[in-house]
C-alpha cells in the first residue's frame, strides 16, 4: 500500500520545503489559541494588501466605501509610512516585527548569494537532507533537510504569546515557514506551492501556436486527441528519494465526449466530468515518491476548450491542507482544522494565478472567476474566527486587493501602453470594485464588534501605473559599471550573470529594487575595496541613477536613489542593497533585469497585462491606515503600528522596535 | 585512466606553458586540466540557476 508521506519524512528526503517547528499536536481539530487570558481590550486588524489611499480617498468621496468613511469619521484616516522598498515580503515584516529592512533582514522579494551571485528567495532557505544512503536507485534520508523562515526578530503575536494574550493570524505575508507559535497561525505570500516555486501551472493544448517554451511561472504541453482521448501527465516537485532526482509525476487521461462540449478526466482514483468552461474545483492529487511513500497535493482543473482545439488549465499544486507537506500553520492542526470545517483552500501565497493571465493561458474573465474562489474562502473563515473571537487579537488578510491592481491597471489609464478600449469598457470597474468589496469586509466587521474592540485597516504599500519598464543592468553596462565577457555576443545579453566579466564589473542590479557593489571579500570576485573606493562609487552611481531622464517623456526614472547605510539600521544593515532605487511614479524595473539579464534597451514600454506596481520611492507609494479611535500621529508608518498592538495590551515595547505608538 | 588528443593554437600553447609553470602547475596538461574543470563547475551551477530562476518566476513581478 502507499502510505501519504509525512510532513517530517518530506521534509526530511529534502524536497524543497519544511521547518524546524515542533510538529504540534493533531489530534483535536478545534484547535486552541494557547494566550489563555481574557483580555478587557480586543484588536481586530484588517491587512488590505496594496490599497491606495489616493484612490480609497476618491471613491470615500464619492460615496463608494461607506464603511471606509464612517471609520473615518468615527477614529481617523491617514496614508500609512510604508517600507524601503515598498514591496510586500519587506514591508509586512517592517509590519511584523516593528523594525525597518536592517533590523528583520528582508530587504526584496530576491536576494543574492555573494558567493555565487545566483538569486535567491529572500524569505525562506531550504536544505536537502544532510546524511542520506544509497539502496539501489534510491537515495534514501537518514538525516537533516530543514526549510528556515529568514526573517530576523520576534514576530508581534510571539511577543503577545509571552504574556498570555491569545492571537490568530490569517495569512499574513512574510511568515513562511511560520515563526515558532502556539497561537494559531496560517501562512500567507511566501508559502510555495507543492514542487517548491512560487506557482508553476500547467497548460494542456492542441494548437501548436501556443507552444511557448519559456514562459514565467509555468509550463506548456502539447498534447494529441487520438480517438477523443488525450492522455498527459501531471508532474509533481522532485523526486529526491531517487538518484537522478527526477519529478514526480501523474499519468491522467480526458475522454471527450464525441458531440458535446464536455470532457471525463481521469486523474488516479478519481473521475469528474467538466463541461467547456467550467472549473473543477479543488482535487486532491499524490505523488508516489518511493514504493511505500507519496506525497498529496491539490489543484484545480480548468476546461477552457473543447473544440476546434483541446485546451486544459491545471492551477499550480498548492499545498494539501488537509495533509501537509510542508509546515503552512501553527499549531499544525490549525490548517486541518480549516480544511476539514471548509474544504480544501489555497495554501500557496499570492494564490491568484496572474502569470497564466499575462500569459494569456486565462483570460481576464477566467482570472477573476479564480480570483473570486480565494474570496469566497477567506470570507468563509472570516466568519468562522469572528464567530469565535473573544479576546486578544485577530489579523486578517486580503490579497485580491494588490493582484487586481497588478493585472487591471491598464483599464484605468488611456496612455498605458498596454490599454485596450474594449477591455477597458468590460473590466475598467474591476479595481473599484474590489474596493468596495474591501469596504464590505469592513462593513461585515465592525458590525460584529463590540465596544472595547480596536479596529485597525491597513496597507502594506500604495499602487501606481506601470508605464514604463528599467534594465537596470543595461544601464550600468552602458554606463561602464558592468562588462559582458563578449560584449557583442547578442544571446549573452539574454543569459545575464553567467556571462557577466566579473573582474570587470563594479555594479551589478539583482532582485527587483536592488544594486550591488562587486566588493572585493565579499562578492566571490569582488574587484571594489570596502571603504573610501566603495563609497565614493555608491554616492556616484547612486547621483547618475537620480539625474537620469527619460528621453521619451523627460521625467526622472528614479525618483531615489537610497544609499542603504542612510537609510537602515538595525544588525543587517551589512547585508542590504548596497542602494535601493526608489522608482519615479509610472516606472518601475523592468521584467529581464532582476535575475540578471542585460536587454538591449535601458528603458521599454510595459505592455504586459501586469501594468500596476508599487516599486516606486516610499515617499510617493504609501499605505492607508483607518481606525475606530482617533489617533494624533503625524506621519504613522507600518512599524509605528507593530507599538501600537503591544500599547494596546499594555505591553512595553522590547528593544529593537524602532516605532511608537500611533494612539498618544 | 583512457587519455584524448585536443588541438590547441600554437600561440595560446605557448602562453599556457608559460602560466603554468608561472602558477606552479606541474604540467601544461594539469593546467589545462584544471581550467576546464573550473569553467564546467561554473556551468554545473548555472543548471541550478536554471531551476531557482523558474521557480522564482511565478512570483509575476518578473519574466
Amino acid at each position: 500500500m502507499n502510505h501519504p508521506i509525512r510532513r517530517r519524512d518530506f521534509i526530511k528526503s529534502g524536497l524543497r520545503a519544511a521547518s524546524l517547528l515542533a510538529l504540534g499536536t493533531s489530534s483535536g481539530l478545534v484547535t486552541k489559541a494557547q494566550g489563555k487570558k481574557a483580555t478587557s481590550r480586543k484588536v481586530i486588524i484588517l491587512g488590505f494588501d496594496g490599497m491606495d489611499p489616493r484612490l480609497t480617498d476618491m471613491w470615500m468621496k464619492e460615496g463608494k466605501l461607506p464603511a471606509f468613511q464612517r471609520l473615518t469619521v468615527q477614529g481617523g484616516f491617514h496614508s500609512l509610512g510604508t517600507s524601503i522598498p515598498p514591496q510586500s515580503p519587506v514591508a509586512w515584516s517592517n509590519f511584523i516585527t516593528g523594525m525597518n529592512p536592517g533590523g528583520h533582514g528582508i530587504f526584496d522579494f530576491i536576494h543574492r548569494d555573494p558567493k555565487t551571485y545566483i538569486p535567491t528567495f529572500s524569505a525562506s532557505a531550504t536544505a536537502d537532507a544532510s546524511k542520506t544512503i544509497r539502496v539501489g536507485n534510491f537515495v534514501l534520508p537518514i538525516k537533516g533537510g530543514t526549510v528556515k523562515n529568514l526573517r530576523q526578530g520576534k514576530a508581534f503575536w510571539q511577543i503577545l504569546e509571552e504574556h498570555d494574550i491569545p492571537a490568530t493570524i490569517f495569512k499574513i505575508p512574510a511568515n513562511y515557514p511560520p515563526v515558532s507559535s502556539k497561537e494559531r497561525t496560517l501562512s500567507g505570500m511566501g508559502t510555495p506551492d507543492l514542487l517548491g516555486s512560487y506557482g508553476r501551472f500547467r497548460y494542456y493544448t492542441t494548437e501548436p501556436k501556443e507552444i511557448q517554451e519559456d514562459i514565467g511561472g509555468g509550463e506548456v504541453h502539447q498534447v494529441y486527441v487520438i480517438g477523443n482521448r488525450v492522455e498527459a501527465k501531471l508532474p509533481g516537485p522532485i523526486n529526491t528519494f531517487k538518484k537522478d532526482r527526477p519529478e514526480a509525476e501523474i499519468d491522467f487521461k480526458v475522454f471527450i465526449d464525441p458531440q458535446n462540449p464536455v470532457a471525463k478526466v481521469v486523474i488516479q482514483d478519481q473521475e469528474f466530468i467538466l463541461g467547456e468552461k467550467e472549473w473543477s474545483g479543488w482535487k486532491r492529487v499524490r505523488f508516489p515518491l518511493i514504493p511505500s511513500q507519496s506525497v498529496t497535493g491539490i489543484c484545480m482543473f480548468y476546461l477552457k476548450e473543447v473544440r476546434p482545439n483541446f485546451k486544459l488549465y491545471v492551477s499550480p499544486i498548492n499545498v494539501d491542507p488537509g495533509n501537509p507537506a510542508l509546515p503552512i500553520s501553527t499549531p499544525e492542526s490549525y490548517a486541518k482544522e480549516l480544511e476539514k470545517k471548509f474544504g480544501p483552500f489555497f495554501t500557496k501565497g499570492l494564490p491568484a494565478d496572474t502569470s497564466a493571465l499575462d500569459n494569456e493561458i486565462l483570460d481576464e474573465e477566467e482570472f477573476l472567476e479564480q480570483d473570486d474562489f480565494v474570496l469566497e474562502e477567506s470570507r468563509a473563515v472570516l466568519d468562522y474566527e469572528l464567530g469565535r473571537f473573544d479576546s486578544g487579537l485577530f489579523f486578517y488578510y486580503i490579497s485580491s486587493t494588490d493582484q487586481r491592481q497588478h493585472m487591471f491597471w491598464r483599464m484605468l489609464d488611456e496612455k498605458h501602453p498596454a490599454y485596450d478600449p474594449a477591455l477597458a469598457k468590460k473590466f475598467g470597474g474591476i479595481i473599484e470594485n474590489i474596493y468596495r468589496e474591501a469596504d464590505r469586509i469592513l462593513d461585515h466587521v465592525l458590525g460584529n464588534i463590540d465596544k472595547d474592540t480596536v479596529v485597525l485597516v491597513m496597507s502594506d504599500h500604495g499602487f501606481n501605473p506601470f508605464n514604463r519598464a528599467f534594465n537596470l543592468n543595461t544601464w550600468l553596462r552602458q554606463n561602464g559599471y558592468l562588462r559582458l565577457r563578449n560584449e557583442f555576443k547578442q544571446e549573452d545579453l539574454e543569459i545575464g550573470f553567467p556571462t557577466t566579466d566579473w573582474s570587470k564589473t563594479k555594479a551589478f542590479g539583482l532582485g527587483l529594487n536592488g544594486l550591488y557593489i562587486n566588493q572585493k571579500g565579499r562578492e566571490a570576485e569582488g574587484i571594489v575595496q570596502a571603504g573610501p573606493d566603495k563609497e565614493n562609487l555608491v554616492r556616484e552611481i547612486a547621483r547618475k541613477l537620480e539625474e537620469f531622464t527619460d528621453p521619451k517623456t523627460g521625467e526622472k526614472v528614479v525618483l531615489k536613489a537610497y544609499v542603504a547605510r542612510d537609510v537602515y539600521s538595525g544588525a543587517h544593515v551589512d547585508e542590504a542593497p548596497d542602494i535601493v532605487l526608489g522608482f519615479n511614479r509610472g516606472y518601475r524595473i523592468s521584467f529581464k533585469s532582476p535575475l540578471g539579464q542585460v536587454p538591449k534597451d535601458v528603458l521599454e514600454d510595459n505592455r504586459a497585462k501586469w501594468s500596476g506596481d508599487h516599486m516606486g520611492a516610499a515617499e510617493i507609494m504609501p499605505g492607508i491606515l483607518l481606525t475606530n479611535q482617533p489617533f494624533k500621529a503625524e506621519s504613522p508608518a507600518l512599524y509605528d503600528l507593530t507599538a501600537t498592538i503591544l500599547d494596546v495590551f499594555g505591553i512595553e515595547k522590547p528593544e529593537g522596535m524602532i516605532g511608537k505608538t500611533i494612539f498618544e | 585512466m583512457a587519455k584524448e588528443k585536443v588541438k590547441i593554437d600554437k600561440n595560446l600553447m605557448d602562453k599556457v606553458r608559460k602560466y603554468a609553470k608561472l602558477s606552479g602547475y606541474s604540467s601544461a596538461e594539469e593546467f589545462i586540466a584544471h581550467c576546464l574543470e573550473k569553467e564546467i563547475s561554473k556551468i554545473d551551477e548555472a543548471d541550478s540557476e536554471e531551476e531557482i530562476k523558474k521557480k522564482l518566476k511565478g512570483l509575476g513581478y518578473i519574466s
